[in-house]
């Protein structure tokens, strides 16, 4: 069935307009590492502040494209799984608030009047219209949730019996964690941070903004991953020659994070006074079990590679790994998922670092952070929204895709992330702090603050980053080629499809076949994890925090 | 059909590792008393002036002020051998307190105390850096603890003394310009009365009576060279304008 046709322009423009922006996110992700080396030594260039383009970088890559991707791709999959029409008004209202919010946060920021980062704590404070294009840009995330439930239940008393096909699984899955994670964050920015910025209350309890804002903060980071977990789950097994290898594996997995993605954000508090140990210890246990379905997930996906490749021919214990179609104009997209995964085991195994409780001592706010979350969100999950983008997009289309050059693209970025966050680990192990303008005063050889020790993890981040520069100009050479280039009139009535993969082991588990138990468990458990660190927090914390400009240390003056 | 039998044992193994990790923790925490900050109630040490106190032959209590873009006291000097019992409060937005090469890494939030323990077994100059973002000076703000095999007590720099400084911390000066030479967001004030003072147009002026009233009324004019035009106006009585001018004179030493 084809995708309906308004649908269709809804989806392009969730996908193509992100990108747009994110050339600016790119840009200035490169710039960054340069300030951070040293190599330049000035408080902005050509007009953009150092903390401003670091604030857009946050909010375009981080935010934006990320959102925007996991709604174009549940509305591919959702129709194509459900074989089900859409409210074509539902994707309409999304699609305005959520471009209307963000063209006004993004206005907000090239203005200088947001230059908060992408975390925007308080008492930083920045103009009232920032605050309220996040709010529609959320609200107008949650509008594609809302219109499908309906469609699904409709599904489930036609189809008695049936198991939900696996990729509406992983959709559902993360639009119900996106829903419970930004509810927190919403009532921080509607109820704490508008008031405040325009006047109307003097103060703000600060611990519990914050409280509330990591309440969303970690669970945002899920909320990223599972559209390219959908993608491992359902595109990566077709794509490869195989099946997947194991349907349980990816509803337990989907499952699994709707229970345990939201009480235990206070691991990103691990350093933040207010908080009792105890409570910091109970969420860090829970962060933990989060490596659960993670492992899960590793094994199912290698299993499923192995399954496929030995179908391909592949043979021995380690041989069959030479099978598997790294790098053939067709299966371009099998790169992108790959390489993601490879990353991803870096990027896993040093989240474990962050979130093992005191060991945090060490690397809290230091380079090692984002030195982590590229090989995240910099890793499987900017390579499944770039892969899964140019799929979605030529598909769509009926454009062709210049293949190896396409397939260029995960590698050269792998080399790049690689390196960077080698260099970004190095320095956070040596204190180098994170969201810093390094280049004034650290790494500026005349300045008394001058720290050569920081050298070489510095210049190791500014070479990596430029080579996950190059990877992104050649992936826009390949996207811009194929939108230029002439639509195959071969394909004018093939309907497109997004692979799906039909399962090798199809076991029969009830349990993980129903969401409403696991929602439920989930926000039990929310409420059993917070409820202590907030009673805290509201009793002992005050409330009376005026708001500061970045660029002014007296106070803002409200009326 | 029932699991595989790989994965029942990837499952077990996935479990497994996360029980051995656990106990990792745990052993850390309790066996070698390695832990996080914890939540000290409002009103238990609520301080708003950084301060240093003698607890017994090595042990210092240390009283951090931190404010944009500076903390008080920015120069401790201790012996080897001292363990100090930081807390920080800050005046104004969410700091970091991190001293780089130790396990002391806490968050300065409005409205709470932060506290941490360090032992410094070795000499050395420790830097303490801000590490959270707090504006446009973020990169300037850090202070040091200087540890030494030379000297048996603590001697600090750094701490709010005459009126005049009172005023100017007050009034928010402190946080660009620094007294004792240190780099700021602005020029240091250390020796600035009666110095020529290069403007970024190319040309210099004398740094006196004048040229002060003049750049704290219109401080978009006369920018200094070298340094982002970014400085606020802020509003001076007659009688504070000569209190800082005495300050600053009495700077040049």
């Amino acid at each position: 069935m084809e995708l309906q046709k308004n649908l269709q322009r809804i989806i392009l423009a969730e996908l193509l307009v992100p990108l747009a922006l994110f050339i600016f996110g790119a840009y200035h992700g490169v710039l960054q590492t340069m300030y951070l080396s040293g190599v330049v030594r000035a408080n902005s260039v050509a007009g953009i502040d150092y903390y401003q383009g670091l604030t857009a970088h946050g909010v375009i890559n981080a935010l934006v494209l990320t959102t925007f991707f996991a709604v174009a791709l549940g509305y591919v999959i959702v129709s194509q799984a459900l074989k089900s029409k859409l409210s074509e008004a539902g994707a309409t209202i999304s699609l305005v608030l959520m471009l209307g919010g963000a063209v006004l946060a993004a206005a907000m920021i090239f203005a200088g009047k947001a230059s908060v980062l992408y975390t925007f704590y308080p008492p930083l404070m920045a103009h009232p219209l920032f605050y309220v294009g996040l709010v529609l840009f959320v609200v107008g995330s949650w509008v594609p949730l809302w219109t499908w439930i309906p469609v699904y239940v409709r599904w489930r008393k036609e189809h008695p019996g049936q198991k939900t096909p696996m990729g509406v699984v992983g959709i559902f899955s993360t639009f119900i964690v996106w829903q419970m994670a930004t509810l927190p964050v919403a009532a921080e920015v509607i109820l704490q941070l508008i008031p405040w910025s325009l006047g109307w209350t003097t103060g703000v309890n600060v611990m519990l903004s914050r409280t509330l804002f990591w309440f969303f903060g970690h669970p945002l980071v899920y909320f990223w991953l599972l559209p390219t977990y959908v993608m491992y789950y359902t595109v990566l097994p077709k794509i490869s020659g195989g099946k997947l290898f194991s349907d349980f594996a990816g509803r337990f997995t989907f499952m699994g994070l709707i229970l345990l993605s939201c009480p235990l954000g206070l691991h990103h508090q691990f350093a933040d006074p207010g908080i009792s140990t105890t409570n910091k210890g109970i969420q860090g246990v829970l962060t933990l079990l989060v490596v659960i379905p993670s492992l899960m997930t590793a094994f199912t996906i290698a299993a499923t590679l192995e399954y496929s490749s030995r179908k391909r021919g592949g043979k021995g214990l380690f041989g069959w790994w030479s099978k598997l179609p790294y790098f053939e104009a067709d299966s371009w997209l099998f790169p992108y998922l790959f390489c993601g995964l490879v990353i991803f085991i870096a990027g896993g195994i040093t989240g474990i670092v962050n979130a093992s409780y005191a060991l945090n001592n060490v690397i809290h706010n230091t380079s090692w952070v984002p030195a982590h979350f590229h090989l995240t969100v910099g890793g499987p999950i900017f390579l499944g929204i770039l892969g899964g983008s140019l799929y979605i997009i030529s598909g769509l289309l009926k454009k062709p895709v210049a293949g190896k050059m396409a397939a260029l693209v995960p590698y050269v970025w792998m080399i790049g992330t690689f390196t960077f966050s080698t260099g970004l680990f190095m320095g956070g192990l040596k204190g180098v702090p994170r969201r810093t303008n390094l280049g004034l005063t650290y790494m500026n050889p005349t300045s008394p603050m001058y720290r050569p020790d920081w050298f070489l993890a510095a210049h190791l981040g500014m070479i990596g980053g430029s080579i996950m520069g190059l990877a992104v100009l050649i992936f826009f050479i390949v996207l811009i080629r194929s939108l230029l280039a002439k639509a195959d009139p071969a394909l004018a009535n093939v309907p497109f499809v997004f692979p799906t993969s039909e399962p090798l082991h199809d076991e029969d588990v009830p349990a993980v076949r129903n969401f409403a138990p696991w929602v439920l468990a989930g926000c039990l458990l929310c409420a059993a994890a917070y409820y202590l660190p907030l009673h805290d927090i509201i009793k002992n914390g005050s409330s009376a925090a005026p708001g500061f400009r970045p660029d002014n240390p007296t106070a803002v003056k409200t009326n | 059909m029932s699991i595989n039998v790989f994965e029942k044992r990837a499952m077990m193994g996935a479990v497994g590792a996360v029980v051995v990790s656990l106990g990792l923790i745990a052993y850390a925490t309790w066996g070698l008393g390695i832990n996080l900050p914890t939540c000290i109630p409002l009103g238990s040490k609520p301080f708003e002036q950084a301060s240093v106190t003698k607890q017994d032959a090595k042990t210092y209590e240390v009283h951090y002020v931190a404010r944009m873009w500076a903390f008080e006291p920015s120069v401790l000097h201790v012996p080897t051998g001292s363990t100090l019992n930081i807390y920080a409060v800050t005046k104004d937005v969410t700091h970091g307190l991190e001293i780089a090469g130790t396990n002391v890494n806490l968050m300065v939030v409005p409205g709470a105390v932060a506290n941490g323990t360090v032992h410094f077994s070795k000499p050395g100059i420790y830097t303490i850096l801000c590490h959270e973002y707090c504006g446009r000076g973020h990169q300037n703000m850090n202070a040091r603890i200087e540890v030494s095999d030379s000297i048996t007590d603590y001697s600090v720099e750094g701490l709010p003394g005459s009126e005049g400084q009172k005023l100017m911390d007050a009034k928010g000066c402190l946080a660009c310009h620094s007294v004792d030479g240190t780099p700021g967001v602005g020029p240091t004030f250390k020796g600035v009365w009666g110095s020529t003072v290069p403007l970024a147009d190319g040309t210099t002026r004398n740094f006196d009576a004048a040229f002060f009233v003049q750049k704290v009324q219109h401080p978009d004019t006369m920018n200094v060279k070298d340094f982002a035009p970014v400085m606020p106006t802020i509003p001076l009585t007659d009688d504070e304008t000569a209190q800082i001018e005495a300050y600053l004179e009495g700077l040049q030493k």
